[in-house]
């Protein structure tokens, strides 16, 4: 759990504007303590709902809010390139490789902010999230809150991400064009690699994918409720990139 | 339970209006007072976003409430439901939801699977809580949702004095803004008022329905109208909205209908809106749409800014491109951990899916299961039953009761949807069901074969099962 929150507490530094969108996770889980003393009644099962549902209604507007910016964005994205490869010929090779770079990094940031959009959603039905406030609550009051109340989530919004993989992989088709085809300079790159890495929107994958293989280690609640452990296809990779985070494991 | 019923229910399907029933609830002493009511707030509020309506009109709209309506106190509509029941229901379905009082969920996901597509006549709004938005919202992702946008609207619940409306509302479709407007200068006199108010009511069924109906005549384009209202909407006094998920082509047409009116600085919502054509869009999307447009970088028109910048460019060059071929290494890094993470993001999303799948069938079975039992039990004499009961719950590996309360057990047992009230066995059991994952961590995947376990695994999903 602490990774889950060390992610969400950096997410959270590093994109302000999403520092309240995540799920009130400690806020929930009081109420959750409170109604599993105070016997669960059917009124405050109904609040609990209430408030979850609150919840998803702050996902939703937050997730649909950033999708619609990153379709715009991306067709936006798109057009540049297409008005800066037709401008191509005109301008002298060292502005347009300037440019070129410019479109580049703005793609590859772009592309990782989406992806940290779909990360979002899934920080918020598991990590720190729903499944596991639902199961919580279930485990502490004995409901039988959670089947039902995830159906209905994984059909919210939020939870669909279709719409933003489908545009993540076309981000990533419009890469392979704009990124020229180039030897890889193993020490160059992981030095590179380093300093980008303090970019947030880099740093913040980098911390995902790090989360994400931590909490499916397994644990003591692991079940068949639970996700199988995370194979990486480049386990060095995620190695060669961990920077100590700034914030402090609690 | 009732509580929960009441507003946990409709607001799992539709999960936003925990704020709505507060101002509607106290205005529901009888459905047509209730109904004016909420006619009355559209128009105090003076939304252009009749989607509102739906959002107050079906609540309960879906099975669930068909066996829910006594529980519903605050709920609108209830005396509604009985003719609806009549509706568009299969009836198999009719009796599963009736049975499983409490599971609005499983209930709406299955209610999803085996709606059959048609194009009836739009139902009215009765006064109740939204519904549609959020089936909508949730079904329209995938293609066959295109149906079931038709049948769940057709399964709205009809105000009992409305019935006869219906033909005529179905053909004040795509007359929107007409009807709105109509609205806006009736709001004197009180008939007319009505009239107006029967006609916002509906119109909202029109863009519900405009949408489907917008799904498929453009079957490229997978716009989607998910109305979420979120708090504010009900709590101030701002013009109700519900939202829009743009869609790449929907922002396609959009960026069409801006270039011909030449600019988004020139364009106006509502020229944009008409030239859209798109049903369902309120000028509210396409304002906010066009704010969010105009204040995204690259516009096509500002290729004359882009020539400049591009010299400008050019000045620095020489540092650029230093920069510019290195960070291109970093920046291929940079994707690699981006897409890995997006990678492994999907495949943890179809895990989860298939978990709460795997969930779903488990529940199933053991209802399934639990029916024969059931069966069993009237078909023989209390006694008899009984011994049987007593054998089979003895022949499946019980596990120690949880330390829950008994006041819990006779609370979830009614909505169990089985006949647990009767049977101080059944009772028993579902306690013992009433676990938590501990029992269903033991469930192994996939493996539904074997009777002992599978009986093990249907203990559990009772569990699961949404008790009310």
């Amino acid at each position: 759990m602490k990774f889950g929150k060390r992610l969400k507490r950096q997410i959270e530094e590093s994109l302000p504007e999403w520092r309240d969108k995540f799920l009130s996770y400690k806020d929930l889980k009081k109420l959750v303590r409170l109604i599993s003393t105070t016997d669960a009644s059917p009124q405050a099962e109904g609040e609990f709902v209430s408030l979850l549902d609150a919840e998803v209604e702050k996902f939703n507007a937050f997730f649909m809010e950033q999708e619609e910016e990153f379709v715009i964005r991306q067709r936006q994205e798109l057009q540049e390139r297409i008005r800066r490869a037709a401008e191509s010929l005109r301008p002298s090779e060292a502005g347009y490789a300037a440019e070129m770079g410019r479109i580049r990094k703005d793609i590859v940031n772009f592309h990782g902010e989406m992806v940290l959009l779909v990360n979002y959603s899934s920080i918020n039905y598991t990590v720190a999230g729903l499944a596991k406030i639902l199961k919580k609550y279930d485990k502490r009051t004995g409901g039988l809150l959670r089947l039902p109340f995830i159906e209905t989530v994984l059909k919210q919004p939020f939870f669909t991400t279709e719409l933003i993989s489908r545009l993540v992989k076309e981000c990533e088709i419009m890469m392979e064009a704009v990124f020229p085809a180039a030897e890889e300079q193993v020490e160059r790159r992981e030095r590179e690699a380093l300093a980008m890495a303090e970019q947030s929107i880099f740093r913040n994958a980098v911390a995902a994918l790090i989360t994400m293989q931590e909490l499916r280690k397994g644990s003591s609640t692991y079940g068949h409720f639970s996700l199988p452990p995370l194979i990486l296809p480049d386990p060095d990779l995620l190695q060669s990139l961990q920077i100590p985070s700034p914030i402090p494991i609690q | 339970m009732k509580q929960f019923h009441n507003r946990g229910i409709p607001m799992l399907v539709s999960s936003s209006l925990h704020v709505r029933p507060s101002p509607i609830e106290e205005k529901y002493p009888k459905l047509l007072d209730s109904q004016q009511a909420l006619m009355e707030m559209e128009l105090r509020k003076n939304s252009l976003a009749p989607l509102q309506n739906p959002l107050m009109s079906n609540n309960g709209v879906y099975g669930f409430s068909l066996s829910a309506a006594p529980v519903f106190d605050s709920d609108l509509h209830i005396d509604a439901i009985s003719p609806h029941e009549k509706h568009t229901f299969d009836a198999p379905y009719i009796s599963k939801l009736s049975d499983r009082n409490s599971s609005l969920p499983s209930t709406f996901s299955l209610y999803s699977a085996t709606c059959q597509p048609s194009l009836n006549t739009y139902p009215e709004e009765s006064a109740e809580i939204t519904w549609r938005p959020e089936s909508i919202q949730g079904i329209t992702d995938y293609p066959d949702h295109v149906n079931l946008n038709n049948q769940i609207q057709e399964n709205h619940i009809t105000n009992p004095g409305d019935i006869n409306k219906q033909d005529e509302w179905s053909d004040l479709t795509g007359l929107i803004n007409e009807n709105w407007r109509e609205l806006l200068d009736d709001s004197d006199t009180t008939e007319s008022q009505t009239k107006v108010i029967h006609s916002a009511v509906h119109v909202p069924a029109d863009f519900s329905v405009q949408n489907s109906q917008t799904h498929l005549s453009l079957p490229s384009h997978s716009s989607e109208l998910s109305n979420a209202t979120g708090p504010s909407s009900s709590t101030n006094a701002a013009p109700a909205r519900s939202r829009m998920r743009w869609t790449p082509e929907l922002h396609e047409l959009f960026v069409e209908a801006v270039k011909k009116l030449g600019g988004s600085e020139k364009a106006t919502p509502k020229g944009v809106r008409k030239l859209m054509k798109v049903e369902g869009l309120t000028i509210y999307h396409v304002k906010s749409h066009l704010q969010k447009y105009r204040t995204a970088r690259f516009r096509p028109e500002s290729i004359e800014g882009m020539s400049t910048k591009i010299t400008q460019i050019e000045e620095v060059s020489s540092l650029d491109l230093r920069m510019g071929t290195g960070i291109t290494e970093a920046l291929r890094v940079q994707v690699e951990v981006q897409k890995q993470l997006h990678e492994q993001l999907e495949i943890q999303r179809k895990l989860q899916l298939q978990i709460e799948e795997h969930g779903r069938y488990l529940q199933m079975m053991f209802e399934k299961q639990c029916q024969g039992i059931d069966k069993i039990k009237a078909s023989a004499n209390m006694d008899e039953s009984s011994t049987q009961l007593s054998e089979l719950t003895n022949s499946i590996d019980i596990r120690e009761i949880p330390e829950n309360d008994h006041a819990k057990t006779d609370k979830r047992s009614p909505g169990a949807g089985l006949a647990a009230e009767d049977s101080p066995q059944l009772i028993d059991r579902h306690k013992m069901l009433k676990h938590d994952s501990k029992i269903e961590s033991n469930i192994v995947g996939g493996s539904y074969s074997p009777p002992s376990k599978r009986s093990r695994h249907n203990y559990v999903d009772l569990s699961a099962t949404p008790a009310i």
